[in-house]
């Protein structure tokens, strides 16, 4: 197979997972008993309910984006810019919370206040709280991504004139700015997608909507015309972020490794500032996850818990894999094919994962039932297949951005050399470009597995019957379960989703040791 | 009849033949009706300030991109055409030593020279043998267990030379590799390739914006300016009242 064909049937399929199932909804939403009809849309266009669901959405959503990115970007210069003391250890706690299902958090704060999800924090407050510390890595995470792309000599030139304070604000801040709207635009979309936080303190919002609209009253049309509004706004975000970021921010090219950094020397307030920052790490992680594990107990809870979840633990591991392998495999090659602008048709390639990923979880899920559930595709719709396809679909994004990231850094004659050493393309790919790309597939696997292990809203929606993962199952149980189980579980959830993180970075971090040898 | 043969058989000795090419990127011409001929063992110069499309004229040769109007033809066969890449780079048979080395860092020194050895399918005993009797001709003998990263920026130079010469090119393509290299190291290494060209016999095109290093190596010098052949004669000539 030629390397044109094989990258046009990699577009193909990623068009098959990323696009087809919203076209399919967006189709059968207007193609009603054999004719075309806006019916179901009037009644979203002309009920003042829907209106207050999109503003409660909005506002939700641009909180958190507004309070994340105030909050993340300072951590993220002290994380990834000064010599700040445990700034590892710091920056490493304050992004757990993005590594478990959200409403983990939700149930956790509930039990740290006392209020089961039943009073003080219930509506806008507590889904702004959660979400908030859900949500803060992101801006954090970019800030000290983008940091390593600033050429170090622009901050020299302006520190001989004005010190760190005026290079930080004049230099170094502005230029890394296209990242922090990144980041800003990405919370938003985050947050404005998430059902989990909302259902819990009863919040009404629009991916909500359509998710009860499907589940609960089996009305497709109606659950359809409830998520268009949601893919209207992720739409007119991503066209935003298209316009004025793409270039800026598709794959930061990191500059320096920590050798050739410059940090920020904090002197005697480094200290101080990193004793208010660990106040804020445990204000916003580790007491509302303590009291998460102080809820659940001691053996008894956790044993019930395994009893009534294990199987579903099990299934979470295995989908998370293979959705990790999946995600890290097909963004690799996505990757590869914006990086290397390998077919004709590579600026789609971007578009579609980013447009998929943007998606609020309930209209990918939508979408692919809309897509699959037919007689002839029972082999994906009514087996697991359906639900890895939607962490695929939702998640390539992040396996191609990491790949782009590698590949920027990987020189081009690399792969020509090979070339012209009498190497084929693939051989080319396969002896070269993935050796060289392997901590970058690596990333994109465990990012991808990690994503697809707290993801509710598609596997919620997509799931056949037998197959729950441990987060739906969770999430079935909080209606009756008793809050010792829920707690629990949502520790053994929690557990699940560090430990092949930690397994991962001594992975990560083998190679290293055997260069110093 | 006898007009066309001669012609045929001039052809047959060009190791490159570059016809009419031009290529423009985004509306930026890069290089504009170039023309040029390598014969054997020539020892070609492209000399020529930043920018002026010396090395756009070696990824045409080496296949990476395809020139937008021209005729390129490698030992009088013809391999890009007018927008087409006829023959992708690992079927023209060159070598190239590239301005970063490109020596891949997951693999040995001996996994680098014997890697296009592989691709064509060579023996393992045989690879290994010619890999070391490569390394022995850049004189690395002993370090084919290193990796890249374990030599010195002459080592490499070295390494990434033996990597191209395994292969046996008929035409040795060389993108500015001493430019990184102190003065007295490039003039060591200089000689050393003037030295295996003559022991080797193979043609080469040579780019670098260094006069000093175009005098020493080169048999003919092509001088370029803002992608144009404004020169094409002996160094000698080249550098006469220049």
């Amino acid at each position: 197979m030629g390397r044109r064909v094989f990258f046009l049937s990699v577009l193909a399929v990623l068009t098959a997972v990323c696009a087809l199932p919203v076209l399919s909804m967006l189709y059968r939403s207007v193609h009603i008993d054999g004719r075309f009809t806006l019916s179901a849309y009037s009644g979203v266009l002309d009920s003042g309910r829907q209106w207050r669901l999109m503003w409660n959405s909005v506002s939700l959503a641009g909180s958190v984006a507004l309070a994340t990115v105030l909050a993340g970007v300072p951590l993220g210069v002290l994380f990834g810019k000064t010599e700040m003391p445990f700034r590892r250890l710091l920056s490493a706690a304050f992004v757990v919370p993005l590594l478990v299902p959200p409403y983990v958090l939700a149930v956790s704060w509930a039990d740290l206040l006392g209020c089961g999800g039943d009073g003080a924090l219930d509506g806008f407050s507590g889904c702004a709280l959660v979400h908030f510390s859900v949500f803060l890595p992101v801006p954090m995470i970019l800030t000290m991504v983008f940091l390593r792309t600033v050429d170090t000599r622009l901050e020299e030139a302006a520190r001989l004139v004005s010190g760190w304070r005026g290079a930080l604000f004049g230099v170094t801040l502005p230029l890394i700015l296209p990242g922090i709207l990144l980041s800003g635009i990405l919370v938003f979309l985050l947050s404005f997608g998430e059902i989990g936080v909302p259902n819990y303190f009863r919040y009404d919002v629009f991916p909500l909507e359509s998710f009860i609209q499907f589940s609960a009253f089996y009305n497709f049309e109606a659950a359809t015309a409830a998520a268009a509004p949601s893919l209207a706004v992720a739409v007119a975000l991503l066209g935003l972020e298209r316009v004025f970021l793409r270039d800026k921010t598709r794959a930061p090219r990191i500059l320096y490794g920590e050798g050739g950094f410059t940090r920020i020397h904090l002197g005697r307030r480094g200290g101080v500032i990193a004793a208010v920052c660990a106040l804020l790490a445990v204000a916003v992680v580790a007491a509302p996850l303590s009291a998460l594990v102080a809820e659940a107990g001691g053996g008894p809870a956790y044993a019930e818990a395994l009893e009534r979840a294990g199987g579903s633990l099990l299934r979470s591991f295995v989908y998370a894999s293979i959705g990790g392998a999946c995600v890290a495999v097909l963004g690799f090659l996505v990757g590869y094919i914006i990086h290397a602008k390998a077919v004709p048709g590579w600026r789609m390639a971007d578009t579609l994962t980013i447009f998929a990923f943007a998606l609020p979880s309930s209209v990918v899920g939508i979408g692919l039932i809309s897509l699959w559930n037919h007689p002839w595709s029972n082999l994906v719709y009514a087996t697991p297949a359906i639900v890895i396809l939607g962490y695929l679909a939702k998640y390539a994004a992040l396996g191609s951005r990491i790949t782009l990231a590698r590949l920027r850094g990987l020189p081009a004659s690399m792969e020509e050399a090979a070339r012209i050493s009498g190497a084929g393309w693939f051989r080319s790919m396969a002896m070269i470009v993935v050796p060289l790309s392997a901590r970058a597939l690596l990333a994109g696997w465990l990012v991808g597995y990690i994503f697809s292990l707290r993801d509710t809203g598609i596997t919620m929606l997509v799931y056949p019957p037998g197959h729950e993962t441990l987060p739906v199952r969770i999430f079935t149980l909080m209606a009756n379960g008793s809050r010792e189980l829920i707690s629990a579980m949502c520790v053994i959830m929690t557990a699940a989703a560090l430990l092949p993180l930690g397994v991962g970075l001594a992975l990560w971090r083998v190679p290293r040791v055997w260069r110093r040898r | 009849m006898a007009r066309s043969a001669r012609l045929e058989e001039a052809m047959k000795e060009d190791v490159l033949r570059l016809d009419d090419v031009s290529k423009s990127y985004g509306g930026t011409t890069v290089l504009e009706g170039v023309s040029l001929r390598v014969g054997t063992g020539e020892r070609l110069v492209a000399l020529g300030p930043s920018g002026c499309g010396k090395t756009t004229i070696l990824r045409l040769v080496a296949g990476f991109v395809a020139p937008d109007s021209g005729r390129i033809l490698v030992n009088g066969r013809a391999v890009s055409e007018n927008g087409r890449v006829l023959a992708p780079p690992e079927r023209r048979g060159l070598g190239m030593v590239f301005q970063d080395l490109a020596l891949w860092p997951h693999m040995t020194v001996s996994g680098n020279i014997e890697f296009g050895l592989k691709a064509r399918g060579t023996p393992r005993s045989e690879r290994a043998k010619r890999a070391a009797d490569a390394l022995a001709l850049v004189d690395m003998s002993g370090y084919g267990a290193r990796k890249p990263s374990e030599l010195s920026g002459g080592q490499r130079q070295r390494v990434a030379l033996a990597r191209a010469l395994v292969l046996e090119p008929a035409l040795l393509l060389m993108d500015e590799p001493l430019s990184s290299l102190d003065s007295d190291l490039k003039r060591r290494l200089t000689d050393e390739i003037l030295s295996l060209h003559g022991k080797l016999g193979f043609a080469m095109v040579y780019v670098t914006h260094d006069r000093d290093e175009a005098a020493r190596l080169a048999s003919r010098v092509v001088v370029m300016e803002r992608g144009r052949v404004e020169f094409d004669g002996t160094p000698d000539n080249a550098f006469s009242g220049r």
